[in-house]
């Protein structure tokens, strides 16, 4: 089935893109994470496809990013956004393109369902350069952040960190022994710190990255805590540091080339749990790949 | 819904900019920050009500973003460029501030820093800080 439609869409033949698989929603345990390398969508046909998708505003807002490559990011990120949401068919099948968002009233995108049909679906989505990812839950809110792993920081990264990050993230990054290793852990750090901030959904002002800490959890593999900063002087972790639950996080590496951090709502249903991550990259209508191992870090 | 008086207007110039107040109301995130945002100073209110920036400090906005970004040298960039259309990340934003701080010498508040989606705004915030600063700073 890929292959004849990938070879109709080479031929520039007209074609009825098969219909995306439909899914179970992700259990309270789950999150789902989509990706999409733009540099593996090179069909011009198959673009042409995905903005028949978007919505007239979404269309002009692509038009809007500089370049050929911006753009062409820009329809990918609404693209996966629309026909990651449009698998989840809870009752009856959901055409991608008839799908409408809103936003928060902090300014977080969000599906609008219109009162038919309300799925208990939560979503966020980041992009990077070459690797967009789209995180899905069901009844609790998601946050998700992407970066490429080698991304490089201009300014000095302890002194990026002194001005934005909490003092006992200064401190953690301050006693690594080599730059690179410092570079990769804030980097990672970033990610975690977006994720939690996108999974709250209250905007920047809300959690200013100086007032949370986000820490390795101690004998487990892959876990973190949340933990509130006390801004005045730097006390001895985890003395009186405030590190209730209420979020969890998990780290993977994608691709071998990014790091995604996803958050979301520790509900009491699953209170304590690890968060179950399901990955699996994309084309849409072309080719869907589980990730047997996702890389948790 | 925010109410202004006149008290909470700062007036930097006689005329007023009609199109500079229509951006700032029209921008939802500035809106939502008055009206639902903590507020720690005044200074974070950002509805003000004040003079566009001057050219050359859009210029110099100008060319750190177009550093930060890497954008070719002939990228033509103006006042109204967004960040977000010139593939900034938030990390990217976040880094385009410290700059600006480090070449203008001033502090951006964490929730300013997030805020500012347009040359303009960075220009103008630029301007309102460093008229802000004590004389004695004067640097």
């Amino acid at each position: 089935m890929r292959i004849s439609v990938m070879s109709q869409i080479q031929r520039g033949l007209s074609i009825e893109l098969p219909s995306l698989v439909p899914l179970q929603l992700p259990s309270r345990m789950e999150t789902h994470v989509w990706y999409i390398l733009p540099d593996e969508v090179k069909s011009t046909s198959l673009l042409k496809h995905y903005s028949q998708l978007l919505s007239p505003l979404e269309n002009e807002k692509v038009l809007q990013m500089r370049g050929d490559e911006l753009k062409k990011n820009a329809l990918l990120a609404r693209t996966l956004v629309r026909t990651t949401i449009a698998r989840y068919q809870t009752n009856n099948a959901v055409d991608p393109g008839s799908l409408m968002f809103k936003k928060n009233m902090y300014g977080k995108p969000e599906v609008d369902w219109q009162n038919c049909n309300n799925p208990p679906l939560h979503f966020n989505i980041s992009h990077t350069d070459s690797l967009i990812a789209c995180g899905v839950t069901a009844h609790v809110p998601v946050g998700i952040d992407v970066e490429d792993k080698e991304r490089k920081i201009k300014h000095d990264v302890l002194a990026f960190a002194k001005r934005f990050y909490s003092i006992d993230e200064v401190d953690y990054l301050s006693a690594l022994p080599d730059p690179e290793v410092q570079r990769t852990e804030f980097i990672k750090l970033w990610t975690l710190k977006e994720a939690y901030v996108k999974a709250l959904g209250k905007g920047f002002s809300a959690a200013p990255f100086n007032t949370f800490t986000i820490q390795v959890k101690a004998g487990t593999r892959g876990g973190y805590n949340l933990c509130e900063t006390s801004e005045t002087t730097a006390t001895p972790l985890g003395k009186t540091r405030k590190c209730d639950g209420g979020w969890k996080f998990a780290l993977l590496e994608l691709a071998g080339s990014h790091y995604a951090a996803v958050c979301t709502e520790d509900d009491q249903a699953s209170e304590g749990s690890p968060m179950r991550v399901i990955v699996r990259k994309t084309i849409p209508f072309v080719e869907d790949e589980l990730i047997t191992e996702p890389k948790l870090l | 819904m925010a109410s202004l008086s006149t008290t909470s207007l700062s007036f930097k110039a006689p005329s007023i900019q009609s199109t500079r107040i229509s951006q700032v109301l029209r921008k939802p995130s500035s809106f939502q920050s008055i009206a639902f945002g903590r507020f720690q100073s005044s200074r974070s209110l950002r509805l003000q009500i004040s003079c566009a920036a001057k050219p050359e400090t859009v210029q110099k906005v100008s060319d750190i973003v177009k550093e930060q970004l890497a954008l070719s040298a002939d990228t033509a960039l103006t006042a109204e460029s967004k960040f977000s259309a010139l593939g900034a990340d938030s990390l990217d934003t976040v880094e385009i501030v410290m700059a600006l701080e480090e070449k203008f010498n001033i502090s951006v508040e964490e929730s300013d820093a997030q805020n500012i989606t347009t040359i303009q705004e960075a220009a103008d915030l630029i301007e309102d800080l460093v008229q802000k600063k004590p004389a004695t700073e004067a640097s």
